[in-house]
Protein backbone atom coordinates (compact mmCIF):
# COMPACT_ATOMS: atom_id res chain seq x y z
CA UNK A 1 0.00 0.00 0.00
CA UNK A 2 2.84 2.38 0.85
CA UNK A 3 4.32 1.91 -2.63
CA UNK A 4 0.96 2.82 -4.19
CA UNK A 5 0.73 5.96 -2.02
CA UNK A 6 4.31 6.83 -2.93
CA UNK A 7 3.60 6.36 -6.64
CA UNK A 8 0.51 8.58 -6.43
CA UNK A 9 2.56 11.26 -4.70
CA UNK A 10 5.29 11.03 -7.33
CA UNK A 11 2.68 11.43 -10.06
CA UNK A 12 1.16 14.40 -8.19
CA UNK A 13 4.54 16.10 -7.84
CA UNK A 14 5.32 15.40 -11.51
CA UNK A 15 1.97 16.98 -12.32
CA UNK A 16 2.98 20.07 -10.34
CA UNK A 17 6.32 20.22 -12.16
CA UNK A 18 4.57 20.11 -15.53
CA UNK A 19 1.43 21.96 -14.43
CA UNK A 20 1.02 24.14 -17.55
CA UNK A 21 1.17 21.06 -19.79
CA UNK A 22 -1.25 19.12 -17.57
CA UNK A 23 -3.73 21.99 -17.33
CA UNK A 24 -3.38 22.77 -21.05
CA UNK A 25 -4.04 19.17 -22.05
CA UNK A 26 -7.05 18.90 -19.75
CA UNK A 27 -8.42 22.18 -21.07
CA UNK A 28 -7.91 21.08 -24.66
CA UNK A 29 -9.76 17.83 -23.97
CA UNK A 30 -12.65 19.72 -22.38
CA UNK A 31 -12.87 22.11 -25.33
CA UNK A 32 -12.86 19.20 -27.79
CA UNK A 33 -15.59 17.43 -25.80
CA UNK A 34 -17.76 20.55 -25.68
CA UNK A 35 -17.25 21.23 -29.39
CA UNK A 36 -18.10 17.62 -30.21
CA UNK A 37 -21.23 17.69 -28.06
CA UNK A 38 -22.51 20.95 -29.57
CA UNK A 39 -21.95 20.19 -33.22
CA UNK A 40 -24.71 17.99 -34.48
CA UNK A 41 -24.96 14.47 -33.17
CA UNK A 42 -21.46 13.20 -32.35
CA UNK A 43 -20.89 9.52 -33.13
CA UNK A 44 -19.34 8.58 -29.81
CA UNK A 45 -19.41 4.81 -30.33
CA UNK A 46 -18.18 5.01 -33.90
CA UNK A 47 -15.31 7.20 -32.74
CA UNK A 48 -13.91 4.65 -30.31
CA UNK A 49 -12.10 2.60 -32.96
CA UNK A 50 -10.16 5.50 -34.54
CA UNK A 51 -9.42 6.84 -31.05
CA UNK A 52 -7.88 3.50 -30.09
CA UNK A 53 -5.82 3.49 -33.28
CA UNK A 54 -4.49 6.96 -32.46
CA UNK A 55 -3.77 5.77 -28.92
CA UNK A 56 -1.80 2.79 -30.22
CA UNK A 57 0.20 4.99 -32.56
CA UNK A 58 1.02 7.41 -29.74
CA UNK A 59 1.96 4.44 -27.52
CA UNK A 60 4.30 3.07 -30.18
CA UNK A 61 5.96 6.44 -30.80
CA UNK A 62 6.34 7.14 -27.07
CA UNK A 63 7.76 3.66 -26.54
CA UNK A 64 10.32 4.20 -29.29
CA UNK A 65 11.55 7.64 -28.26
CA UNK A 66 11.41 7.52 -24.45
CA UNK A 67 14.80 5.89 -23.74
CA UNK A 68 16.47 8.54 -25.89
CA UNK A 69 14.54 11.34 -24.20
CA UNK A 70 15.72 10.10 -20.81
CA UNK A 71 19.40 10.10 -21.80
CA UNK A 72 19.47 6.35 -22.18
CA UNK A 73 18.99 3.89 -25.05
CA UNK A 74 17.39 0.54 -25.82
CA UNK A 75 20.80 -1.04 -25.14
CA UNK A 76 20.10 -0.40 -21.46
CA UNK A 77 16.54 -1.74 -21.57
CA UNK A 78 17.16 -5.37 -20.75
CA UNK A 79 15.36 -6.29 -17.54
CA UNK A 80 11.67 -7.29 -17.61
CA UNK A 81 10.95 -4.45 -15.18
CA UNK A 82 12.43 -2.03 -17.74
CA UNK A 83 10.20 -3.31 -20.55
CA UNK A 84 7.14 -3.36 -18.29
CA UNK A 85 7.59 0.18 -17.05
CA UNK A 86 8.43 1.51 -20.48
CA UNK A 87 5.28 -0.08 -21.86
CA UNK A 88 3.19 1.32 -19.00
CA UNK A 89 4.65 4.78 -19.51
CA UNK A 90 4.04 4.66 -23.26
CA UNK A 91 0.52 3.34 -22.74
CA UNK A 92 -0.24 6.28 -20.43
CA UNK A 93 0.60 8.70 -23.19
CA UNK A 94 -1.32 6.52 -25.61
CA UNK A 95 -4.37 6.83 -23.36
CA UNK A 96 -4.05 10.62 -23.40
CA UNK A 97 -3.74 10.53 -27.18
CA UNK A 98 -6.85 8.36 -27.43
CA UNK A 99 -8.76 10.64 -25.08
CA UNK A 100 -7.94 13.66 -27.25
CA UNK A 101 -8.69 11.81 -30.47
CA UNK A 102 -12.07 10.51 -29.30
CA UNK A 103 -14.06 13.80 -29.38
CA UNK A 104 -12.29 14.82 -32.58
CA UNK A 105 -13.25 11.56 -34.26
CA UNK A 106 -16.77 11.80 -32.85
CA UNK A 107 -17.13 15.26 -34.38
CA UNK A 108 -15.79 14.14 -37.74
CA UNK A 109 -18.03 11.06 -37.82
CA UNK A 110 -21.14 12.86 -36.56
CA UNK A 111 -24.51 11.71 -37.77
CA UNK A 112 -26.48 13.94 -40.08
CA UNK B 1 -3.44 17.26 26.31
CA UNK B 2 -5.74 14.72 24.69
CA UNK B 3 -4.70 11.69 22.73
CA UNK B 4 -7.28 9.62 20.89
CA UNK B 5 -6.70 6.12 22.23
CA UNK B 6 -4.87 3.77 19.90
CA UNK B 7 -4.80 6.16 16.96
CA UNK B 8 -1.22 6.39 15.81
CA UNK B 9 -0.58 9.66 14.01
CA UNK B 10 -3.85 11.25 15.11
CA UNK B 11 -3.80 15.00 15.82
CA UNK B 12 -3.28 15.89 19.47
CA UNK B 13 -3.57 19.12 21.38
CA UNK B 14 -0.38 20.28 23.04
CA UNK B 15 1.38 23.46 23.97
CA UNK B 16 4.81 21.85 23.61
CA UNK B 17 7.67 23.99 22.35
CA UNK B 18 9.53 22.04 19.68
CA UNK B 19 12.81 23.25 18.21
CA UNK B 20 14.15 21.72 14.99
CA UNK B 21 17.82 22.41 14.36
CA UNK B 22 18.37 22.26 10.62
CA UNK B 23 16.22 22.78 7.54
CA UNK B 24 17.50 20.15 5.17
CA UNK B 25 15.14 17.44 4.02
CA UNK B 26 14.85 15.93 7.50
CA UNK B 27 14.15 19.20 9.30
CA UNK B 28 11.57 20.40 6.76
CA UNK B 29 9.83 17.03 6.50
CA UNK B 30 9.45 16.58 10.25
CA UNK B 31 8.26 20.19 10.59
CA UNK B 32 5.52 19.57 8.03
CA UNK B 33 4.39 16.40 9.76
CA UNK B 34 4.42 17.88 13.24
CA UNK B 35 2.58 21.01 12.09
CA UNK B 36 -0.14 18.78 10.67
CA UNK B 37 -0.38 16.31 13.53
CA UNK B 38 0.00 18.57 16.56
CA UNK B 39 -2.60 21.14 17.48
CA UNK B 40 -1.24 24.11 19.40
CA UNK B 41 2.44 23.19 19.43
CA UNK B 42 5.01 25.92 18.98
CA UNK B 43 7.41 24.75 16.27
CA UNK B 44 10.64 26.61 15.57
CA UNK B 45 13.12 25.82 12.81
CA UNK B 46 16.62 27.20 13.35
CA UNK B 47 18.65 27.43 10.15
CA UNK B 48 19.94 30.34 8.11
CA UNK B 49 19.79 28.63 4.73
CA UNK B 50 17.21 30.13 2.38
CA UNK B 51 18.10 27.91 -0.56
CA UNK B 52 17.06 24.30 -0.40
CA UNK B 53 19.37 22.10 -2.42
CA UNK B 54 18.25 18.75 -3.75
CA UNK B 55 21.56 17.15 -2.88
CA UNK B 56 20.79 13.70 -4.34
CA UNK B 57 20.90 15.48 -7.71
CA UNK B 58 24.45 16.75 -7.29
CA UNK B 59 25.96 13.66 -8.96
CA UNK B 60 23.73 14.23 -11.98
CA UNK B 61 24.82 17.88 -12.23
CA UNK B 62 28.47 17.00 -11.65
CA UNK B 63 28.47 14.45 -14.46
CA UNK B 64 26.67 16.57 -17.04
CA UNK B 65 23.28 14.85 -16.89
CA UNK B 66 21.20 17.61 -15.28
CA UNK B 67 21.29 21.41 -15.45
CA UNK B 68 21.89 22.94 -12.04
CA UNK B 69 18.48 24.60 -11.73
CA UNK B 70 16.94 21.18 -11.10
CA UNK B 71 18.62 20.98 -7.70
CA UNK B 72 17.77 24.44 -6.40
CA UNK B 73 14.58 25.20 -4.50
CA UNK B 74 13.63 27.58 -1.70
CA UNK B 75 13.09 26.61 1.93
CA UNK B 76 10.29 29.15 2.25
CA UNK B 77 8.30 27.21 -0.36
CA UNK B 78 8.63 23.97 1.58
CA UNK B 79 8.08 24.99 5.18
CA UNK B 80 4.64 24.67 6.76
CA UNK B 81 2.61 27.72 7.70
CA UNK B 82 2.41 28.76 11.32
CA UNK B 83 5.91 27.86 12.40
CA UNK B 84 8.67 30.21 13.45
CA UNK B 85 11.75 30.27 11.26
CA UNK B 86 14.85 31.62 13.03
CA UNK B 87 17.31 32.46 10.25
CA UNK B 88 20.40 31.80 12.32
CA UNK B 89 22.53 28.73 12.97
CA UNK B 90 22.65 26.77 16.19
CA UNK B 91 26.06 27.48 17.72
CA UNK B 92 25.55 25.62 20.98
CA UNK B 93 23.30 22.90 22.33
CA UNK B 94 22.57 23.05 26.06
CA UNK B 95 20.40 19.98 26.62
CA UNK B 96 20.74 20.14 30.41
CA UNK B 97 18.93 23.48 30.28
CA UNK B 98 16.67 22.47 27.36
CA UNK B 99 17.95 25.30 25.19
CA UNK B 100 19.90 26.04 22.04
CA UNK B 101 22.01 29.14 21.49
CA UNK B 102 22.27 30.63 18.01
CA UNK B 103 25.33 32.22 16.46
CA UNK B 104 23.92 35.65 17.28
CA UNK B 105 23.76 34.66 20.95
CA UNK B 106 20.01 34.21 21.03
CA UNK B 107 18.90 31.55 23.50
CA UNK B 108 15.86 29.48 22.50
CA UNK B 109 14.24 27.18 25.04
CA UNK B 110 12.41 24.00 24.12
CA UNK B 111 10.45 21.13 25.55
CA UNK B 112 11.49 18.84 22.72
CA UNK B 113 14.42 19.09 20.34
CA UNK B 114 14.98 17.48 16.95
CA UNK B 115 18.56 17.61 15.75
CA UNK B 116 18.76 17.55 11.95
CA UNK B 117 21.85 19.62 11.29
CA UNK B 118 23.43 17.37 8.70
CA UNK B 119 27.18 16.80 8.48
CA UNK B 120 30.25 18.98 8.40
CA UNK B 121 32.44 18.46 5.32
CA UNK B 122 35.90 18.50 6.83
CA UNK B 123 38.03 19.56 3.87
CA UNK B 124 40.49 21.03 6.38
CA UNK B 125 41.78 17.50 7.01
CA UNK B 126 43.19 17.55 3.47
CA UNK B 127 46.25 19.76 3.44
CA UNK B 128 46.24 22.30 0.61
CA UNK B 129 42.59 21.74 -0.29
CA UNK B 130 40.65 24.81 -1.36
CA UNK B 131 36.94 24.40 -2.00
CA UNK B 132 36.92 27.64 -3.99
CA UNK B 133 39.38 26.08 -6.45
CA UNK B 134 37.03 23.24 -7.42
CA UNK B 135 36.67 23.22 -11.18
CA UNK B 136 40.22 24.45 -11.83
CA UNK B 137 43.37 22.41 -12.44
CA UNK B 138 41.39 19.18 -12.58
CA UNK B 139 40.21 19.56 -8.98
CA UNK B 140 36.66 18.31 -8.39
CA UNK B 141 34.33 17.44 -5.52
CA UNK B 142 30.64 16.77 -5.83
CA UNK B 143 29.72 17.35 -2.19
CA UNK B 144 29.95 20.96 -1.03
CA UNK B 145 27.37 22.81 -3.12
CA UNK B 146 25.47 23.03 -6.37
CA UNK B 147 28.17 25.43 -7.61
CA UNK B 148 30.82 22.80 -6.86
CA UNK B 149 28.77 20.24 -8.78
CA UNK B 150 28.68 22.58 -11.80
CA UNK B 151 32.42 23.21 -11.47
CA UNK B 152 33.04 19.48 -11.19
CA UNK B 153 31.25 18.88 -14.49
CA UNK B 154 33.27 21.69 -16.11
CA UNK B 155 36.50 19.99 -15.05
CA UNK B 156 35.24 16.53 -16.02
CA UNK B 157 34.15 17.80 -19.42
CA UNK B 158 37.61 19.29 -20.04
CA UNK B 159 39.34 16.14 -18.82
CA UNK B 160 37.33 13.72 -20.92
CA UNK B 161 38.31 15.48 -24.14
CA UNK B 162 42.00 14.73 -23.67
CA UNK B 163 41.94 11.90 -21.13
CA UNK B 164 44.80 11.33 -18.74
CA UNK B 165 45.25 10.18 -15.20
CA UNK B 166 42.22 10.37 -12.89
CA UNK B 167 42.41 9.85 -9.17
CA UNK B 168 39.17 9.14 -7.30
CA UNK B 169 39.07 9.07 -3.50
CA UNK B 170 37.08 7.82 -0.52
CA UNK B 171 37.76 8.83 3.11
CA UNK B 172 37.65 6.58 6.16
CA UNK B 173 34.85 8.40 7.97
CA UNK B 174 31.11 7.82 7.58
CA UNK B 175 29.93 9.90 4.63
CA UNK B 176 26.61 11.04 3.29
CA UNK B 177 25.49 9.38 0.07
CA UNK B 178 28.20 6.74 0.16
CA UNK B 179 27.33 5.89 -3.41
CA UNK B 180 28.32 9.32 -4.76
CA UNK B 181 32.07 8.62 -5.01
CA UNK B 182 31.29 5.39 -6.87
CA UNK B 183 28.69 6.96 -9.18
CA UNK B 184 31.11 9.74 -10.04
CA UNK B 185 33.74 7.15 -10.92
CA UNK B 186 31.34 5.11 -13.06
CA UNK B 187 30.19 8.24 -14.87
CA UNK B 188 33.73 9.48 -15.41
CA UNK B 189 34.61 6.16 -17.06
CA UNK B 190 31.47 6.41 -19.20
CA UNK B 191 32.23 10.00 -20.22
CA UNK B 192 35.78 8.98 -21.21
CA UNK B 193 34.36 6.05 -23.19
CA UNK B 194 31.87 8.34 -24.97
CA UNK B 195 34.66 10.79 -25.83
CA UNK B 196 36.91 8.00 -27.11
CA UNK B 197 39.65 8.77 -24.59
CA UNK B 198 39.16 5.88 -22.17
CA UNK B 199 41.87 3.74 -23.73
CA UNK B 200 44.43 6.49 -23.27
CA UNK B 201 43.32 7.21 -19.70
CA UNK B 202 44.11 5.73 -16.34
CA UNK B 203 41.46 5.79 -13.60
CA UNK B 204 42.33 4.74 -10.07
CA UNK B 205 40.14 4.70 -6.96
CA UNK B 206 41.85 5.19 -3.61
CA UNK B 207 39.78 4.00 -0.68
CA UNK B 208 40.93 4.81 2.83
CA UNK B 209 39.08 1.66 3.87
CA UNK B 210 39.41 -1.99 2.95
CA UNK B 211 36.27 -1.77 0.81
CA UNK B 212 34.60 0.71 -1.54
CA UNK B 213 31.06 0.16 -0.23
CA UNK B 214 29.88 -1.19 3.10
CA UNK B 215 27.40 -3.74 1.72
CA UNK B 216 29.48 -6.79 0.70
CA UNK B 217 27.39 -7.84 -2.32
CA UNK B 218 27.43 -4.32 -3.75
CA UNK B 219 31.12 -3.93 -2.96
CA UNK B 220 31.88 -7.11 -4.89
CA UNK B 221 29.72 -6.07 -7.84
CA UNK B 222 31.35 -2.63 -8.08
CA UNK B 223 34.85 -4.12 -7.87
CA UNK B 224 34.02 -6.66 -10.58
CA UNK B 225 32.69 -3.91 -12.87
CA UNK B 226 35.73 -1.74 -12.26
CA UNK B 227 38.07 -4.66 -12.92
CA UNK B 228 36.37 -5.08 -16.29
CA UNK B 229 36.77 -1.34 -16.95
CA UNK B 230 40.44 -1.33 -15.91
CA UNK B 231 39.78 0.94 -12.93
CA UNK B 232 42.59 0.29 -10.48
CA UNK B 233 41.48 0.10 -6.85
CA UNK B 234 43.92 0.89 -4.06
CA UNK B 235 42.70 0.03 -0.57
CA UNK B 236 43.80 1.64 2.69
CA UNK B 237 45.06 4.68 0.85
CA UNK B 238 43.83 7.93 2.41
CA UNK B 239 44.01 11.32 0.73
CA UNK B 240 45.71 13.72 3.15
CA UNK B 241 46.99 16.46 0.91
CA UNK B 242 46.65 18.04 -2.49
CA UNK B 243 48.90 20.46 -4.34
CA UNK B 244 46.33 22.04 -6.60
CA UNK B 245 48.72 23.99 -8.82
CA UNK B 246 51.06 21.04 -9.33
CA UNK B 247 48.18 18.54 -9.63
CA UNK B 248 49.77 16.25 -7.07
CA UNK B 249 47.99 14.30 -4.34
CA UNK B 250 49.47 12.95 -1.13
CA UNK B 251 48.06 9.70 0.14
CA UNK B 252 48.93 7.82 3.29
CA UNK B 253 48.79 4.12 4.14
CA UNK B 254 47.75 2.77 7.56
CA UNK B 255 51.41 2.32 8.53
CA UNK B 256 52.03 6.02 7.87
CA UNK B 257 53.82 5.71 4.55
CA UNK B 258 53.18 8.80 2.40
CA UNK B 259 52.81 8.37 -1.35
CA UNK B 260 52.66 11.20 -3.87
CA UNK B 261 50.60 10.75 -7.02
CA UNK B 262 50.42 13.10 -9.98
CA UNK B 263 47.03 13.44 -11.62
CA UNK B 264 45.20 15.27 -14.36
CA UNK B 265 41.82 14.94 -12.64
CA UNK B 266 41.02 14.31 -8.99
CA UNK B 267 37.72 13.78 -7.19
CA UNK B 268 38.05 14.73 -3.54
CA UNK B 269 35.59 13.24 -1.07
CA UNK B 270 36.13 15.01 2.24
CA UNK B 271 36.16 13.31 5.64
CA UNK B 272 32.86 14.06 7.34
CA UNK B 273 31.89 14.60 10.96
CA UNK B 274 29.22 16.26 13.05
CA UNK B 275 29.10 20.06 12.98
CA UNK B 276 30.99 21.66 15.87
CA UNK B 277 27.78 22.64 17.67
CA UNK B 278 26.85 18.97 18.03
CA UNK B 279 30.36 17.56 18.30
CA UNK B 280 31.25 19.85 21.19
CA UNK B 281 27.95 19.36 23.01
CA UNK B 282 26.79 16.75 25.52
CA UNK B 283 24.56 15.36 22.76
CA UNK B 284 27.47 13.70 20.95
CA UNK B 285 28.52 10.11 21.52
CA UNK B 286 31.00 10.13 24.40
CA UNK B 287 32.58 6.78 23.56
CA UNK B 288 32.53 4.08 20.91
CA UNK B 289 32.82 4.18 17.12
CA UNK B 290 30.80 7.36 16.68
CA UNK B 291 32.56 9.45 19.34
CA UNK B 292 35.46 10.54 17.12
CA UNK B 293 33.11 12.16 14.62
CA UNK B 294 30.98 13.69 17.35
CA UNK B 295 27.84 12.09 15.90
CA UNK B 296 24.54 12.37 17.75
CA UNK B 297 24.05 9.66 20.36
CA UNK B 298 20.67 8.22 19.46
CA UNK B 299 19.13 4.82 19.94
CA UNK B 300 19.41 3.21 16.52
CA UNK B 301 15.80 1.98 16.56
CA UNK B 302 13.77 4.82 18.10
CA UNK B 303 16.24 7.56 17.04
CA UNK B 304 15.65 9.08 20.47
CA UNK B 305 18.69 10.42 22.28
CA UNK B 306 20.08 7.80 24.65
CA UNK B 307 20.63 10.24 27.54
CA UNK B 308 18.26 13.13 26.83
CA UNK B 309 14.80 11.61 26.32
CA UNK B 310 13.28 14.82 24.95
CA UNK B 311 15.79 14.90 22.07
CA UNK B 312 15.52 13.04 18.76
CA UNK B 313 17.89 12.86 15.81
CA UNK B 314 17.12 12.77 12.11
CA UNK B 315 19.17 12.39 8.98
CA UNK B 316 22.90 12.52 8.46
CA UNK B 317 23.78 13.70 11.97
CA UNK B 318 22.75 10.45 13.63
CA UNK B 319 25.47 8.24 15.02
CA UNK B 320 24.02 5.09 13.55
CA UNK B 321 25.45 2.57 11.10
CA UNK B 322 25.23 3.33 7.36
CA UNK B 323 22.31 5.31 5.98
CA UNK B 324 23.17 8.95 5.46
CA UNK B 325 20.80 9.42 2.53
CA UNK B 326 17.48 11.02 1.61
CA UNK B 327 15.97 7.53 1.57
CA UNK B 328 16.86 7.14 5.24
CA UNK B 329 15.09 10.41 5.93
CA UNK B 330 12.06 9.26 3.93
CA UNK B 331 11.66 6.17 6.08
CA UNK B 332 12.66 7.60 9.45
CA UNK B 333 10.82 10.95 9.53
CA UNK B 334 7.33 9.43 9.92
CA UNK B 335 8.71 7.19 12.67
CA UNK B 336 10.39 9.97 14.60
CA UNK B 337 7.27 12.10 14.22
CA UNK B 338 5.17 9.35 15.77
CA UNK B 339 7.78 8.62 18.45
CA UNK B 340 7.84 12.28 19.43
CA UNK B 341 4.05 12.35 19.57
CA UNK B 342 4.19 9.24 21.75
CA UNK B 343 6.61 10.94 24.12
CA UNK B 344 4.53 14.12 24.22
CA UNK B 345 1.55 11.94 25.09
CA UNK B 346 3.47 10.27 27.91
CA UNK B 347 4.04 6.98 26.11
CA UNK B 348 7.18 5.16 25.12
CA UNK B 349 8.19 5.49 21.42
CA UNK B 350 6.25 2.98 19.38
CA UNK B 351 8.15 3.05 16.09
CA UNK B 352 11.37 1.11 15.51
CA UNK B 353 13.61 2.06 12.58
CA UNK B 354 15.53 -0.73 10.82
CA UNK B 355 18.14 1.54 9.23
CA UNK B 356 16.57 1.47 5.77
CA UNK B 357 18.50 3.32 3.15
CA UNK B 358 18.69 3.33 -0.60
CA UNK B 359 21.19 4.19 -3.31
CA UNK B 360 20.41 4.38 -6.99
CA UNK B 361 23.88 3.34 -8.12
CA UNK B 362 24.51 4.88 -11.53
CA UNK B 363 26.64 2.51 -13.59
CA UNK B 364 26.77 4.54 -16.79
CA UNK B 365 24.60 7.11 -18.51
CA UNK B 366 21.25 5.38 -18.92
CA UNK B 367 21.63 2.49 -16.47
CA UNK B 368 21.67 2.04 -12.71
CA UNK B 369 20.98 -0.40 -9.88
CA UNK B 370 18.40 0.45 -7.21
CA UNK B 371 19.98 -0.78 -4.00
CA UNK B 372 18.08 -0.77 -0.72
CA UNK B 373 19.52 -2.09 2.53
CA UNK B 374 19.28 -1.84 6.31
CA UNK B 375 21.58 -1.28 9.30
CA UNK B 376 23.05 -4.76 8.91
CA UNK B 377 23.80 -4.37 5.20
CA UNK B 378 21.01 -6.79 4.32
CA UNK B 379 19.43 -6.03 0.95
CA UNK B 380 15.79 -5.02 1.49
CA UNK B 381 14.11 -4.36 -1.88
CA UNK B 382 10.77 -2.55 -1.54
CA UNK B 383 9.37 -4.68 -4.34
CA UNK B 384 10.59 -8.24 -3.69
CA UNK B 385 10.22 -9.35 -7.31
CA UNK B 386 12.79 -6.78 -8.43
CA UNK B 387 16.40 -7.96 -8.23
CA UNK B 388 18.47 -5.17 -6.60
CA UNK B 389 21.63 -6.46 -8.30
CA UNK B 390 20.13 -6.10 -11.76
CA UNK B 391 21.41 -3.32 -14.00
CA UNK B 392 18.31 -1.50 -15.09
CA UNK B 393 17.00 1.30 -17.26
CA UNK B 394 14.09 1.62 -14.83
CA UNK B 395 16.51 2.32 -11.94
CA UNK B 396 18.08 5.01 -14.12
CA UNK B 397 14.68 6.58 -14.78
CA UNK B 398 14.03 6.49 -11.05
CA UNK B 399 17.18 8.50 -10.45
CA UNK B 400 16.83 10.71 -13.50
CA UNK B 401 13.16 11.61 -13.26
CA UNK B 402 11.21 10.09 -10.35
CA UNK B 403 13.24 10.55 -7.17
CA UNK B 404 13.08 14.35 -7.18
CA UNK B 405 9.25 14.31 -7.10
CA UNK B 406 9.45 11.64 -4.37
CA UNK B 407 11.84 13.89 -2.44
CA UNK B 408 9.43 16.82 -2.71
CA UNK B 409 6.60 14.65 -1.37
CA UNK B 410 8.82 13.63 1.56
CA UNK B 411 9.73 17.25 2.26
CA UNK B 412 6.06 18.19 2.32
CA UNK B 413 5.45 15.42 4.86
CA UNK B 414 3.17 13.32 2.72
CA UNK B 415 5.17 10.11 2.26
Amino acid sequence: MYEIWLTLNILFELGLMYLPVVVGTAALWLVLMVVAARRGKPAWCKAIKPAIVVGLVVTAITFAITPGLTQSSFANVSYWVDWGNLLLYAASFGAVGAALAWPLAATMCRQA
Amino acid sequence: MTVPAGKAGASIKTSARIVIAGSGLAGIAVANRLARELDGASITIVDRKEVHNYQPGYTLVATGVWPVDKVIDRNSDLQPRGIEWVKEMVAEFDPDANAVVTDSGRRIGYDYLIVATGVHLDYSQIEGMDVDAIGRNGLTSVYPSSDAAVATWKAMDEFRRKGGKALMTLPATPIKCAGAPLKTTFMLVDRLRQAGTLASSEVSFHSALGVVFSVPKINDKVLADWAAQNVEVVFNSKLVGVDIAARRATLVTPDGQRVEEDYDFIHVVPPMRAPDAVKNSPLAWQEGNFAAGGWLEVDRQTLRHRRYPNVFGLGDINGTPRGKTAATVKKSVPMVTQNLIDVIAGREPSQLFDGYTSCPMILREGSAMLIEFDYDGKLTPSLPMIDPMQESYFAWVMKYRLLKPAYMAVAKGRV
